[in-house]
């Protein structure tokens, strides 16, 4: 409490005298805080406030993209078709690269062999080596690529190097892919698929699966762990510095989950109705197997077992997709409860023998000495003085002692009992102890 | 002189003046906040002009709903927690003594015992993460859970790095205390 008492009052201090404390900042604070603001102002753009700085910005911005694009043409020294225009009839889009001017990659398309532009794109291309590197204004003669084109794929090498990649992969998709051959384009998580590289020879290549994972093998086998759609690349590097792409698309579906329970948890056959109850997801059909032969169909089934037996219980659950998952619980009634338990006191009733027949209702009282049980079969029930006298029996599990021998009330102390019989599920049982008979 | 709702209204449209105004009228109390966040003056004025610039860009967001200073305050804050996180790799050691605190029998402190000055001071001198909890809870009146959320941390964490910053503070306190009367007994 003390302690509780301090805290407070730190608390206290700290909020009553800092809560609301004033600190003057320096006065340049200020000044340096209106500049910021005013500069980010200006670089948000704002078509309300427009001003001789915004167009100021624009003509800058254009004269220079202007130029970018002109020497851009110049040093690329390459001609570009979009595939977009002749991948009707491709099947994969090459990539040349110059060595020495990795980042500027050269494009063509290669639609076919006989189109004479293509031709013209590929001589000058093989021209183009790190040795020659002068042979730039004939390429430009050469080449006859719609300026449109021309000027949309130069735009994206200059200011989006890192998005040509992903473009072409784009692009390309399209086209059915050669490159790409997976067995299986479509499957249940965990999917695994068998990734064939069509070409024969080649310098190197490598894999993207689209969930961040890659491979260079030729042929690889990857497993989609996790539901989606997976944009496949394959990047494969020629001896002559050529690149060759290709795409496809693996649909992995959710599995669905498999779960339940049997309920009662520990049930009594053969009578007991037993209830499934189903906690499965992602499921829209359910098979129920429940071990004795028959099976259902439904989200949660009632069965009834014929006899006592081991059985194995199994539901299969099926996605939209085809997609099953199952779950099976083997001897799913071996911990059954079977059991006969005897109390160790009673108090008969005073009034007379009751009979000694009982219910859990009409024996609150606990006049009745009585077992408490499920699932036996076969029953008899001893009891006998402290001599060893039988005072009573009883071959029925419903009929107790009342504490009564022939109408008479029995003294009160310590009878012993000895139970045998047997469980429903056939295992015998014997027991014995004593019980106090108890005066109210 | 504007009304709130005239500053609101006219920051929303980025008017020069206006964001003036709110500057000149918020600035002490907000660096205020700022400063019981941070280790030294410098920091807090850092806080302060990133809350200005959020404050400046998001005005528009202010729905009118609860109290514009409310508001003020807790934009500061969430600065302040950003800031935290942002500089939290190059604070990750707390000094080890400021772990030996015992627990001393001193109960209540008057309130006009200390000044301002000397509890912002107290609050410097503290580990971030104490800082941060302490100021959040017993300050801003956040709850345990909710502190737990803004920082990233565990709930748990939160209550415990409480009460090792009350522990901390207490012993602070106590020493300033002591300090303070033996000055006034000599003179």
């Amino acid at each position: 409490m003390k302690k509780k008492k301090t805290n407070i009052t730190i608390r206290e201090l700290f909020r009553k005298k800092l809560e609301l404390a004033e600190v003057t900042p320096d006065i340049d604070l200020n000044a340096k805080i209106m500049q910021k603001a005013a500069r980010q102002e200006f670089l948000r753009f704002n078509p309300g406030n427009f001003n001789v700085f915004y167009l100021g910005g624009i003509v800058v911005a254009g004269i220079t993209t202007g130029m970018l694009l002109f020497s851009g043409s110049n040093n690329l020294n390459k001609s570009v078709e979009s595939p977009a225009i002749s991948s009707t009839d491709s099947n994969y889009i090459e990539i040349q690269v110059e060595k020495p001017l990795k980042e500027s990659p050269v494009f063509s398309t290669k639609p076919g062999k006989e189109s004479i532009n293509t031709t013209h794109i590929v001589n000058s291309v093989v021209k183009l080596n790190p040795e020659t590197p002068t042979i730039k204004e004939p390429m430009e003669k050469n080449i006859s690529v719609p300026s449109v084109l021309h000027k949309s794929f130069a735009k994206n090498n200059i200011f989006n190097q890192d998005t040509i990649d992903k473009k072409l992969l784009q692009n390309s998709l399209k086209s059915e892919s050669f490159l790409v051959d997976p067995q299986v384009t479509a499957g249940c998580a965990p999917l695994k698929v068998n990734f064939h590289n069509n070409l024969s020879s080649y310098d190197s290549c490598r894999w993207t699966f689209g969930d961040g994972g890659f491979s260079t093998q030729r042929d690889a086998d990857w497993i989609f762990d996790v539901e989606g759609e997976y944009r496949i690349g394959l990047l494969v590097y020629n001896h002559n510095g050529k690149i060759l792409t290709s795409v496809a698309t693996v649909t992995v579906y959710p599995r669905p989950k498999v779960h339940f329970e049997i309920s009662p948890e520990k049930a009594v056959l053969p009578n007991n109705e037993i209830r499934f109850l189903n906690y499965s997801s992602n499921a829209v059909r359910f098979r129920w197997d429940f071990g004795d032969g028959s099976t259902s169909d439904f989200f949660e089934p009632n069965h009834t077992y014929a006899k006592v037996s081991n059985y194995n219980v199994r539901l299969t659950v099926f996605s939209e997709f085809g997609c099953s998952d199952s779950l099976t619980v083997m001897n799913a009634f071996s911990g059954s409860d079977y059991k006969i338990d005897f109390p160790n006191a009673f108090i008969p009733n005073q009034q007379g023998p009751s009979g000694g027949y009982y219910s859990s209702k009409s024996d609150e009282a606990a006049q009745v000495f009585h077992p408490s049980f499920s699932g036996v079969s076969d029953y008899q029930l001893k009891i006998f003085s402290k001599l060893g006298i039988p005072i009573f029996e009883s071959n029925d599990v419903n009929l107790g002692w009342d504490g009564y021998n022939k109408d008479q009330l029995c003294e009160p102390g310590v009878y012993i009992w000895k139970v045998r019989g047997k469980f429903r599920n056939g295992e015998p049982f014997v027991k014995m102890g004593d019980v106090t008979l108890l005066k109210n | 002189m504007m009304s709130d709702p005239q500053i609101i209204e006219l920051c929303a449209k980025h008017n020069r003046k206006a964001q003036q105004e709110l500057y000149d009228k918020y600035s002490r109390l907000l660096l205020g906040v700022c400063l019981r966040y941070a280790t030294d003056r410098a920091e807090a004025e850092d806080i302060l002009q990133d809350s200005f610039l959020k404050i400046f860009y998001s005005i528009k967001d202010f729905t009118g709903s609860g109290s514009f200073i409310g508001w003020l305050r807790k934009v500061a804050v969430n600065t302040a927690i950003t800031h935290y996180h942002k500089n939290l790799k190059y604070r990750y050691h707390i000094e080890i003594e400021e772990f030996v605190s015992t627990e001393t029998g001193v109960t209540s402190f008057e309130e006009d015992f200390f000044t301002s000055d000397e509890l912002y001071m107290v609050l410097n001198e503290l580990p971030p993460g104490y800082r941060m909890v302490f100021n959040l809870y017993a300050v801003e009146g956040y709850k345990h859970k909710e502190i737990a959320e803004m920082l990233g941390i565990d709930t748990n964490t939160s209550k415990s790095q409480y009460s090792r910053a009350k522990a901390v503070i207490r012993d602070k306190l106590e020493k300033l205390g002591k300090l303070r009367n033996s000055y006034s007994e000599n003179s």
